[in-house]
C-alpha cells in the first residue's frame, strides 16, 4: 500500500530548565495513504507533539518526516508554509476561527492560499451550515463552530487532514456528527485523502482503520482494524 | 501570594509596564518641568528684586537738588529714594556703556559675583557680569570711560547685576541683548568733575505697594523738577522679562497639557489592556474564592504602584532636567543671578492626578470584568462579537473588500476605544510637528513681510526734533526726499477718545503697504485715511466711516473718511498721505528720513539722531528666532518620541490580541508577508486619518497661540508653508509605517504551536 507518512528515527525534545526532555523519543511509524487513522494515548504521551511535526507546525530535533516521499524536516520556515498551504488541513480542539469573519468568510479564507479549492458554500452544505453562513462566530455553539472549522479545512482539499482532539470540547452527541463529517471526507475522493486524529478517547479507536497508540514519546503499538465499527455503532 | 502574582505581570508584561512607566514620566516631566521653568523664572525674580530692593517708581528730570530728594523722602509712603545720573557713555574699542552716577546704592542694589559692593568712597567702577565675562574683565582691570569730553580711567571694582538692569539694549532696535558691544556700568558721582555732578533720575521706594499711586502724584505736584514719574513695571526691563512670562505661559501650558494628555491616553489603553489580558485569570481568582475586594486591590495595585513611582521620578526629571534647561536659556538672556526652577503646587497635583486616574481606570477596566460571573469569565474563549456592531459590514461595498481590508475594518470596529485613542495620539503627534514647525514659519513669514516688504530701504534716519529746514533739504538733497512722520492722536469714539497714532507717508516707494493677503496695495489717496484691518476689525470700522480725531497738543478736531485698508503685523494705527495731511491745514515736518544709499560706514550724520540698518534690525528679529528653534527642536523630538510610543504601545496591544488570530492564519498556510500587511494595513489607516485631522488642527493651534499669546498691537497669525504639513505628514506617517514594520517583525516569530494552545 502507498504510504502518506514515513517517519524515521524522530526525536523531539524540549529543554526544560537545565535538562532535556524528549517528547518524542526515537520513533518510526509508517502510515498508509486514503485511511482514517487515530493517534491514542493519554495526556502528555507526545500526540500533539507528533500532529504538529506532521504538520509542519514545529521542526524535529532529530530524524526524518517523509510526506508523500518529501522530507519535510530539512525543509526551511517558507517550505513550511508552501507545503502546509498545499497539503494540509488542520482542526483543534478549541476551533481558532476568526472571530472578526462571518461562518463564510471564515471558509472563504483558503481562497487566498490555495489555488483550487473547494466552493466554500458547498464546503458549508457538506457540515450542514449554509443557513448560518452570515453569522458571527460568537452567534453559534461549540460544535457549529468546530463544523466552520471542518469546513475551512475540507475547503481547502488537502492530501493530509489532521485533527487535534476535535471533539475534546464536545458533547458526545455533536462529537459523533462531526467524526461522521471527518469519515466522510476520508472515503470521499477515492482514497486520495488521508485523516489523522489524535485523541485521548479510545472509543474513537473502534471506528478507526489503523490505531497508533503512544506512550511516554514512544509508539507503544500499530493495530489495524480489519473491520472498523460503524460510528454509529460506537456506543458513548 | 498575590504579590508574587503582580511581580511575575509585570514581569511578563514588561514590555507594557515600561511603556506605562514611560508614557507617566514623560508627561508628569514635562508639565513639571515646565511649569518649574515658568514658576522659577517668577520666584527667581520675585526674590532678587525683594532682596536687592529694585526700586518702585523712577522720577525723571533734568536736574534733581538735594531738596528734591528731601521733599521726596518726606512724602508719605515713601521708605527710601535716592538720586542716580544715567547717561550713554563709550568705552574702549568703541562699545556703549550705560553709565549711572550714584551717590548710595540701597535702592537697587548690587547683587556682588566678585570684588566688593558699592562704597561713595571708593574710586573705581562696577560693571555687569555678561560684559565682564564677554570682555573678559576681570576685578583690577582698568577700563577708560568716555562721555563728550569726560576721559574716566577707571578700576573694576566688582562685577556685578543690578536689579534694574535685568534687560538692557543699546537703542530699542536691537532685541536680543549683545553683551559683548553693550554693559551697564555704575561708578560714583564723585568720579565726574564738580561741575557735572548733576541727578536726572530718582528711585523711588514705597513701602506700601497699594499707595504708589498716591506717591506717583504727590511726587508730581510736589516737586517741580519732575518731568515724568513711571512705575518700574513699565520699564523695559521690568516688562521684556515679565512678557517672557506671561508669552510662556500660553505657549508652554498647551503644549505640556498636549504631552500629557497624550501621555494619559496610552496609559489608559495600556492599562485597559493589562487588566483584560487577566480576564481568565480574573476568573479564576474569583472562582477560587478571593473576595471582590481584594482582587480590585490586587489591580488597581499595577497602576497604582508604577504610576506612582513614575509620577514621582517624572516630578524630580522635569526639575532638574527641563525646569535647569530653560531656566538656564533664559539667563543667558536675562541678567539675573541664582535663576533656578521652582517646583510648583499645580505640578504635585497633576502628578497625583496622574495617578489617580491610573488608579481609577485600572479599577474601572477590573469591575467591569468582575461583574460577568466566574462561570462566564472563564468560558467565553472568543471575544464576544455582536452582531449589530459588525452587520453593516457585511453587506454593500463591504463585500467586494478584499480579507485583509474586511478584517481589518471589523477589528476597527470591535476595538473603538483602542482605535480612537490611536488616531488621538498620532494627530496630536502631527499637531505639534505642525505647529513646531508651523510657529517658526510663520515668524519668518512676519520676519519677511515686515523687512523685505513693508520696509523697502537700506537705512532709516531718526531726524533731530529740532532741524531745520534748510539742514533738512541738505539731507534729503543728499540721501533722498522719502520722509514720514508718526503723530499722536485721539481718536473719538462715540465718548470714549483713544490714543492713537497716525503714520503720515511721504516715503514714496520706500515704504509699502499690503493687503489681508500680504499682497501689495497703494496708499496714495489724498481723499482720507487707511486704517489697519485688526484696529478697523476691532473698532468696528467700515470702508467710508468718518472718524473724529485730533493732534495730542492741540484741541481741534478732524474728520476723515477711510478710504482703505492695510494690514501692518507691528502697529494698529491710520496712514495718510503727506497731501491730505497738509489739505488739513497742519504742517508736515518729517521725522524719520527713508534711504537705500550705503551708509555701513557712517557713524554719525549731522542733525541725525540714529541711523538705523535695516538688516541690523532683522537680525535681531533672527537671534530671538534662535532661542525659539532650540524650543522647537525639543517640542518635535517629544512629539515623535511620544507618537512613536503610542503607535508602538497600541501596537503591540493589538498585536498580542491578534497573535492567537495570527497564528490560526500562519496555520492555514499565509505567508508571513501577507499576515504582516493584514497587520501593518491597519496602522497606517490610523495614521492617514490622524494626518488628515491634525494637519488643520495644527494650523488652528498655531494661529490661536499667536493670537492669544501675542499683543494687542500685533496683527498675526499662522502662516505655514506648504512643505511643512508636507513636512509633518510625511513625518508622522514615516515614524508610524517604521514603528507597525518593527512590530511585524513578530509575525516571523509566533510559534504556532504554543500560541495555539494557550487561548489568552
Ligand atoms: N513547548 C514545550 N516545552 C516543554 N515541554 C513541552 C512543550 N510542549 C509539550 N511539552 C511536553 O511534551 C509532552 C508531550 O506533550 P503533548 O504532545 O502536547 O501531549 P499530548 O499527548 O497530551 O498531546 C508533555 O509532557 C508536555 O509537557
Ligand atoms: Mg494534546
Amino acid at each position: 500500500m502507498e504510504k502518506i507518512v514515513e517517519i524515521k528515527k524522530l526525536t523531539k525534545s524540549y529543554k526544560v530548565g537545565e535538562n532535556e526532555f524528549n517528547a518524542l523519543d526515537n520513533i518510526d511509524l509508517s502510515l498508509n495513504k486514503g485511511e482514517f487513522i487515530v493517534i491514542l494515548g493519554p495526556s502528555g504521551a507526545g500526540k500533539s507533539t507528533l500532529l504538529n511535526l506532521i504538520g509542519g507546525m514545529d521542526t524535529p530535533s532529530k530524524g526524518d518526516i517523509l510526506i508523500d516521499g518529501e522530507n519535510i524536516s530539512k525543509y526551511n520556515e517558507k517550505q513550511l508554509n508552501d507545503y502546509r498551504a498545499e497539503n494540509i488541513g488542520f482542526i483543534f480542539q478549541f476551533y481558532n476561527i476568526l472571530p472578526t469573519l462571518t461562518v463564510l468568510e471564515n471558509v472563504e479564507l483558503v481562497r487566498d492560499i490555495v489555488k483550487n479549492p473547494i466552493d466554500s458554500k458547498e464546503a458549508l452544505k457538506g457540515v450542514g451550515l449554509e443557513k448560518h453562513k452570515n453569522k458571527f462566530p460568537s452567534q453559534l455553539s461549540g460544535g457549529e463552530q468546530q463544523r466552520v472549522s471542518i469546513a475551512r479545512a475540507i475547503a481547502k482539499n488537502p492530501k493530509l487532514l489532521l485533527c487535534d482532539e476535535p471533539t475534546g470540547a464536545l458533547d458526545s452527541k455533536t462529537g459523533v456528527e462531526v467524526l461522521k463529517l471527518l469519515r466522510k471526507q476520508c472515503d470521499g475522493n477515492e482514497g486520495a485523502n488521508t485523516v489523522i486524529i489524535v485523541t485521548h478517547n479510545s472509543l474513537i479507536a473502534e471506528i478507526a482503520d489503523t490505531v497508533v497508540h503512544v506512550k511516554n514519546g514512544k509508539i507503544e503499538s500499530v493495530t489495524s482494524n480489519e473491520h472498523p465499527k460503524r460510528i454509529d455503532e460506537v456506543g458513548w | 501570594m498575590l504579590k508574587k502574582k503582580m511581580l511575575r505581570d509585570i514581569r511578563k508584561n514588561l514590555s507594557q509596564f515600561i511603556t506605562i512607566f514611560l508614557m507617566v514620566f514623560i508627561g508628569v516631566m514635562a508639565y513639571a518641568g515646565i511649569e518649574s521653568y515658568m514658576d522659577g523664572m517668577e520666584k527667581t525674580a520675585n526674590k532678587y528684586y525683594q532682596e536687592n530692593n529694585l526700586q518702585d517708581l523712577n522720577v525723571m528730570g533734568a536736574n534733581f537738588t538735594e531738596e528734591d530728594l528731601k521733599e521726596i523722602k518726606k512724602i508719605e509712603n515713601v521708605k527710601d529714594a535716592e538720586r542716580k545720573l544715567t547717561l550713554n557713555g563709550t568705552t574702549d574699542g568703541d562699545r556703549t556703556l550705560l553709565l549711572s552716577f550714584i551717590e548710595t546704592n540701597n535702592i537697587s542694589k548690587f547683587y556682588v559675583f566678585e570684588g566688593e559692593g558699592f562704597n561713595p568712597e571708593s574710586e573705581g567702577v562696577w560693571i555687569d557680569k555678561y560684559y565682564a565675562d564677554e570682555n573678559n574683565y576681570k576685578i583690577g582691570d582698568e577700563i577708560t570711560i568716555k562721555y563728550d569730553k569726560i576721559e574716566l580711567k577707571e578700576k573694576v571694582k566688582g562685577i556685578v547685576n543690578i536689579p534694574d538692569h535685568v534687560y538692557d539694549v543699546k537703542d530699542s532696535s536691537e532685541i536680543y541683548p549683545d553683551h559683548k558691544e553693550f554693559g551697564v556700568a555704575y561708578l560714583s558721582i564723585n568720579e565726574l568733575p564738580e561741575y557735572f555732578r548733576i541727578f536726572n533720575n530718582v528711585m523711588v521706594d514705597v513701602d506700601n505697594k497699594d499707595k504708589k499711586d498716591e506717591v506717583k502724584n504727590k511726587i508730581e505736584e510736589k516737586v517741580e523738577n519732575a518731568i515724568a514719574v513711571t512705575n518700574i513695571e513699565d520699564g523695559a526691563s521690568y516688562t521684556s522679562y515679565q512678557g517672557e512670562i506671561d508669552e510662556g505661559k500660553t505657549y508652554i501650558g498647551v503644549f505640556s497639557g498636549l504631552f500629557l494628555f497624550i501621555a494619559m491616553l496610552s496609559v489608559i489603553t495600556t492599562m485597559t489592556r493589562v487588566v483584560k489580558k487577566q480576564r481568565v485569570q480574573i476568573g479564576t481568582l474569583k472562582a477560587l474564592g478571593f473576595k471582590k475586594s481584594k482582587i480590585l486591590l490586587h489591580y488597581i495595585g499595577y497602576g497604582f504602584w508604577i504610576s506612582l513611582v513614575a509620577s514621582l521620578a517624572g516630578l524630580v526629571g522635569g526639575y532638574y532636567l527641563i525646569g535647569n534647561f530653560f531656566i538656564s536659556m533664559e539667563m543667558a538672556f536675562f541678567e539675573m543671578p541664582n535663576g533656578a526652577p521652582s517646583m510648583n503646587i499645580s505640578s504635585y497635583i497633576m502628578a497625583v492626578l496622574v495617578v489617580l486616574t491610573v488608579s481609577f481606570i485600572t479599577y474601572l477596566t477590573c469591575r467591569k470584568i468582575l461583574k460577568e460571573n466566574a462561570a462566564e469569565t472563564l468560558r467565553s474563549k472568543l471575544p464576544n462579537v455582536k452582531n449589530n456592531s459588525l452587520n453593516i459590514t457585511t453587506r454593500g461595498i463591504f463585500k467586494k473588500l478584499g480579507f485583509s481590508s474586511k478584517w481589518n475594518i471589523r477589528d476597527i470596529v470591535r476595538n473603538k476605544m483602542r482605535t480612537f485613542m490611536g488616531i488621538a495620539g498620532v494627530t496630536g503627534c502631527a499637531m505639534l510637528i505642525v505647529c513646531a514647525f508651523g510657529m517658526f514659519d510663520s515668524m519668518n513669514y512676519f520676519i519677511e513681510l515686515q523687512f523685505e516688504k513693508l520696509y523697502n530701504f537700506n537705512y532709516k534716519l531718526v531726524l533731530n526734533e529740532n532741524i531745520s529746514k534748510e539742514n533738512l533739504n541738505k539731507i534729503e538733497e543728499k540721501y533722498g526726499a522719502n520722509t514720514s512722520k508718526t503723530l499722536g492722536i485721539e481718536i473719538k469714539n462715540g465718548d470714549i477718545k483713544e490714543a492713537n497714532n497716525v503714520f503720515v507717508t511721504d516715503a514714496n516707494e520706500l515704504i509699502r503697504f499690503v493687503n489681508k493677503d500680504g499682497e501689495f496695495t497703494e496708499v496714495n489717496s489724498d481723499e482720507g485715511i487707511y486704517v489697519t484691518y485688526k484696529l478697523a476689525e476691532t473698532k468696528g470700522y467700515k470702508m467710508g466711516d468718518e472718524i473724529s480725531w485730533h493732534i495730542y497738543g492741540d484741541n481741534k478736531y478732524y474728520t476723515s473718511k477711510i478710504i482703505g485698508f492695510n494690514k501692518d503685523p507691528q502697529n494698529q494705527n491710520v496712514t495718510m498721505t503727506r497731501k491730505y495731511l497738509e489739505s488739513l491745514g497742519v504742517e508736515y515736518k518729517p521725522d524719520s528720513l527713508y534711504t537705500n544709499q550705503d551708509l555701513k560706514d557712517v557713524k554719525e550724520i549731522e542733525n541725525v539722531e540714529l541711523i538705523q540698518d535695516k538688516n541690523a534690525l532683522k537680525d535681531g528679529m533672527e537671534n530671538m528666532l534662535q532661542t525659539m528653534r532650540k524650543m522647537i527642536i525639543l517640542i518635535i523630538v517629544i512629539a515623535i518620541l511620544l507618537g512613536a510610543i503610542i503607535i508602538y504601545n497600541l501596537g503591540i496591544l493589538s498585536y498580542t490580541e491578534k497573535q492567537y488570530q495570527f497564528a490560526t492564519l500562519k496555520v492555514l498556510g499565509f505567508k508571513d508577508k501577507k499576515i504582516r500587511k493584514i497587520f501593518t494595513e491597519q496602522n497606517n489607516w490610523i495614521a492617514i486619518i490622524s494626518i488628515i485631522i491634525g494637519i488643520p488642527l495644527g494650523y488652528y493651534l498655531t494661529d490661536w497661540l499667536f493670537k492669544t499669546a501675542i499683543e494687542e498691537h500685533y496683527d498675526f497669525g499662522a502662516s505655514i508653508k506648504m512643505i511643512t504639513y508636507v513636512i509633518a505628514g510625511v513625518g508622522t506617517f514615516i515614524v508610524s509605517y517604521v514603528v507597525s514594520k518593527i512590530l511585524a517583525r513578530k509575525v516571523k516569530n509566533i510559534d504556532m504551536v504554543t500560541s495555539l494552545k494557550g487561548n489568552e
